[in-house]
C-alpha cells in the first residue's frame, strides 16, 4: 500500500492530496480503483488531471511483463555456477552453487554444515577470487579456521590475506538484525572492503538459529518474519546475481526420517537441498560425511555421495565434472 | 530509511495498524510527529513515541562495538580483521596442562562452551576452578579478569572456592620469579579473588531468563568480567516443564542471547549440562540432556567421564576442529586426555 503524498508523481500537489484525503482516498490503490468521474464531480479537480495522475501512477507501480526469450538471454549472461571446491558436492549440486538460487544444507549438530560453508567461502574467495558475504548467527565462525583452510590451498601470505579480505562477515543474533542486514545488502548500502570484486555468494549460517524461537506457541509474527527473510534472500539472489547458501537444522518426521527444520512453508523456499550426516562405520575417519540430495530441480533426488571434510580437494580434481554450462573458474570464461 | 515497517522490532499489533494506515517503509514515517502518527495510524501516544524512537535508534550508526548494535549491520568486518581480533582475545587457561592441550589452549573467549557429564564427575569443580583461573594476573599468564557465576542448582560452596583460590595463589607465587610478577601477585590474595567473583543464585527458569536479559547491562557496567558461568543450564528446565516445544523455544532464545553476549562483550560463556539416557535401536547411551538440537551450534562441547577418584577423562566433542591443531584425517574421533584434579 503506497500512501498518496505530494511529489510522488508530477501533477500530484498538496492541494490535490488534501482534496483526495477528504474524500477518503489515501493510497495509490484507492485512487486507481476509484471512479474518476464521481471524484471529479465531488472535488474541484478536473477529470483530465485525475486521468493523467492515474496513468502516471499506474506506470510507476505496475509490473512489466518480460518475454521468455529476453529472460533466457538475461539468464545466460548473468548466471554463473560457483564450485564449492569439493567435487563430490559439486556432483550433487549439478556442478556447483547457481547464482540466482537458494541452496540449503541441513543436518544435525556436528554434521559438518558450518565446515562446508567455510570451505565454500574459502574456495570462492581464494580460487575464484570473488567476494563472499558471510552472515554468522550462532557464533560458529572462526577466522583461525578459515586461515587454516587457506594455508592448505596457497602458501603465500599475501594471497591468504587477500582472500581473507574478500570475505565480509556480519554477526547478527536475532531476526530483526538479520532482516536489517539483508535489506542493507539488497539496497547495496553495504560497504565492501574490496573494490574491484563483486559479491558472488552469500552464506547464511544458520537461518534456523534466529527463526526457531520465533515460531510456534502463541506467537503470531514468526511465520511473517520467516517469509520476509525468504523474500529478502530471493530478491538478493535474483537482483544481485548472487548464489545464496543457507544452513538449517534437521528434525525427524513421523516415520523417523530426517527432514529440514522450520516447517513446511520454509521447505518451499530453497531450490536445492542437501542433507549431511555423519558416517558411523567402524574404521571410518572422523571427517567422513554422507551427503544426500533431497530436493533439486535439475537432478534426480536421493543421490548420495561420501566425502571427507578434512580432504577438500583443489581445482585439478574438478575437471572431471565439467558440465558444459557456464562455470565461474579463475578468470577464464566458460565455454558454452 | 528503506527498511520495511514489517521488519522493525515492534509489537505486531502496532505494525498491523501502521501498515493498514498505508505506511510501508521507514521513509514514510520519517517526518511525522508523534501526534500526527497517533491520529493517522490510530495508535496510542506511547506507542507512537516508541515507534519513532525505534526508527531513530535503528537508523543511527550507534554502538561502540562494531560487532554489535546498529553499526555492525551497516559495515561488517572482513575475515582478516576478525582474525586479528581473535588473536587479541586470549584463552582462559585452566593451569592443568593436559586439559589445556585437550582444549586447544583453554576456554575460548568470545564463544560459548558446554561442559556435560554424569553427576559427580566434577563439572561444578571445573567451573569454580575456571572462575579462579580467569583472575590470574596477565604477567603470570592469566587473563586478569573477573568472573560471574550463575548458580541454579545451589552447588556453589564458598569454602571450596576459597580452597581453590588458596591453591592458585600458592601455585602462582611459586611461578613468579621477577619483580614485576611479584608486584602483580601482591594483589592476588584469597580475599581479592573472592571479591572479584560475582555470584547470582537463580531458583527457577524465570529467574534465569530474567537474569540473562539483564546480563548485557551488568557486563557494560563491569567490563573487567571475562567469564560467565551458568551452572547448570539444564536443572531449571528439566523439571516442571510440561510444554516441551515451549522449552525448546526458550532454550533457543537463551542460546542466541548468550552467544550474542559472548561476541559483543568478549566474554567466555561456560554452561554445564546434565546427561540423560537415549534409547535408540535397542541400545542405550548417555547423551547430553535437553534435546538433540539444544545449542546446536556450540563451537565446543566437552564431556567429562569418571575414571577413578581423582582422574577424569575429557572428551572434546568438537563441532569445529580446535583452532590450534590442524585436523588430522586419521585421528580417532574423541580426543581423550587423562586429567587429574587440582590440589
Amino acid at each position: 500500500m503506497v500512501v498518496l503524498r505530494e511529489g510522488i508523481c508530477p501533477g500530484l500537489n498538496q492541494d490535490l492530496v488534501q482534496a483526495l484525503r477528504n474524500l477518503d482516498i489515501r493510497t495509490v490503490e484507492d485512487l486507481v480503483s476509484a471512479n474518476l468521474e464521481e471524484l471529479a464531480q465531488k472535488c474541484t479537480v478536473s477529470y483530465k488531471a485525475l486521468i493523467a495522475v492515474r496513468r502516471v501512477l499506474l506506470a510507476q507501480h505496475a509490473a512489466f511483463p518480460v518475454s521468455c526469450a529476453d529472460l533466457y538471454e538475461e539468464l545466460l549472461s548473468s548466471t554463473a555456477i560457483l564450485s564449492t571446491g569439493n567435487h563430490c558436492l559439486d556432483k550433487l549440486l549439478d556442478s556447483g552453487l547457481y547464482t540466482g538460487e537458494i541452496t540449503e544444507l541441513i543436518g544435525g549438530p556436528g554434521s559438518g554444515k558450518t565446515q562446508v560453508c567455510f570451505s565454500t567461502a574459502v574456495h570462492i574467495s581464494c580460487q575464484l577470487k570473488q567476494s563472499v558475504v558471510y552472515i554468522d548467527t550462532n557464533g560458529g565462525l572462526s577466522a583461525n579456521r578459515l586461515l587454516q583452510m587457506l594455508q592448505a590451498k596457497t602458501s603465500t601470505m599475501e594471497e591468504q590475506m587477500a582472500a581473507l579480505q574478500r570475505i565480509q562477515v556480519f554477526k547478527v543474533f536475532d531476526v530483526f538484525s538479520l532482516l536489517k542486514c539483508l535489506q542493507n545488502i539488497r539496497i547495496g548500502e553495504v560497504e565492501t572492503a574490496c573494490v574491484g570484486t563483486s559479491v558472488k555468494a552469500l552464506i547464511l549460517d544458520s537461518v534456523s538459529a534466529v527463526l526457531s524461537n520465533m515460531l510456534g506457541g502463541k506467537q503470531t509474527e514468526g511465520m511473517s518474519l520467516m517469509m520476509q527473510v525468504a523474500g529478502e534472500l530471493k530478491t538478493i539472489s535474483k537482483d544481485l546475481s548472487v548464489a545464496v547458501l543457507v544452513t538449517n537444522h534437521a528434525t525427524r518426521d513421523g516415520s523417523g526420517q530426517l527432514k529440514a527444520g522450520l516447517g513446511q512453508s520454509w521447505s518451499h523456499v530453497p531450490r536445492t537441498r542437501v542433507l549431511l550426516q555423519r558416517v558411523e562405520r567402524p574404521g571410518a575417519s572422523s571427517g567422513l560425511r554422507l551427503a544426500t540430495l533431497t530436493k533439486s530441480s535439475r537432478q534426480s533426488c536421493r543421490v548420495e555421495e561420501e566425502f571427507d571434510l578434512g580432504g577438500w580437494r583443489g581445482p585439478e580434481d574438478m575437471k572431471a565434472g565439467y558440465s558444459g554450462k557456464r562455470k565461474l573458474e579463475c578468470d577464464t570464461p566458460g565455454v558454452d | 530509511m528503506h527498511r520495511t515497517i514489517a521488519s522493525l522490532p515492534l509489537a505486531p499489533s502496532v505494525k498491523t495498524k501502521l501498515t493498514s494506515a498505508g505506511f510501508d517503509t521507514c521513509a514514510d514515517l520519517k517526518d511525522l510527529r508523534p501526534l500526527q502518527l497517533c491520529k493517522e495510524a490510530g495508535i496510542s501516544q506511547e506507542e507512537a513515541l516508541e515507534v519513532l524512537q525505534t526508527l531513530r535508534s535503528d537508523d543511527g550508526v550507534g554502538g561502540v562495538n562494531p560487532l554489535g548494535g546498529a553499526g555492525a549491520v551497516r559495515c561488517g568486518v572482513t575475515a582478516l580483521q576478525l582474525l586479528q581480533r581473535e588473536h587479541a582475545l586470549g584463552d582462559i587457561i585452566t593451569f592443568c596442562s593436559a586439559l589445556d592441550s585437550a582444549l586447544g589452549g583453554g576456554v575460548p573467549v568470545g564463544k560459548t562452551t558446554e561442559v556435560c557429564g554424569a553427576p559427580g564427575v566434577g563439572k561444578t569443580q571445573l567451573c569454580v576452578q575456571l572462575a579462579v583461573c580467569v583472575q590470574i594476573p596477565v604477567c603470570v599468564g592469566g587473563q586478569g579478569g573477573q568472573a560471574l557465576y550463575v548458580d541454579t542448582e545451589g552447588s556453589f560452596l564458598v569454602q571450596r572456592a576459597a580452597d581453590l583460590a588458596q591453591a592458585a595463589v600458592e601455585h602462582c607465587t611459586l611461578l613468579a620469579h621477577d619483580h614485576e610478577q611479584q608486584a602483580a601477585l601482591k594483589d592476588f590474595t584469597v580475599e581479592n579473588i573472592l571479591s572479584r567473583l560475582w555470584l547470582v543464585r537463580c531458583h527457577d527458569y524465570v529467574e534465569l531468563l530474567a537474569h540473562c536479559y539483564l546480563l548485557p547491562d551488568f557486563l557494560t557496567k563491569h567490563p573487567e568480567v571475562q567469564l560467565v558461568v551458568i551452572d547448570s543450564i539444564a536443572f531449571p528446565f528439566r523439571h516442571d516443564f510440561e510444554d516441551f516445544s515451549q522449552r525448546t523455544r526458550l532454550l533457543n532464545g537463551l542460546a542466541q542471547q548468550l552467544i550474542q553476549l559472548a561476541t559483543e562483550h568478549s566474554v567466555a560463556v561456560v554452561l554445564t549440562n546434565q546427561m540423560t539416557t537415549k534409547v535408540w535401536n535397542g541400545q542405550s547411551k548417555l547423551v547430553p540432556a535437553l534435546g538433540w538440537h539444544l545449542f546446536i551450534n556450540h563451537p565446543v562441547r566437552w564431556r567429562l567421564r569418571y575414571l577413578t577418584a581423582s582422574l577424569r577423562m575429557v572428551f572434546g566433542i568438537w563441532l569445529l576442529p580446535p583452532p590450534q591443531a590442524p585436523p588430522p584425517p586419521q585421528a580417532p574421533p574423541p580426543q581423550c586426555h587423562r586429567v587429574s584434579g587440582p590440589g
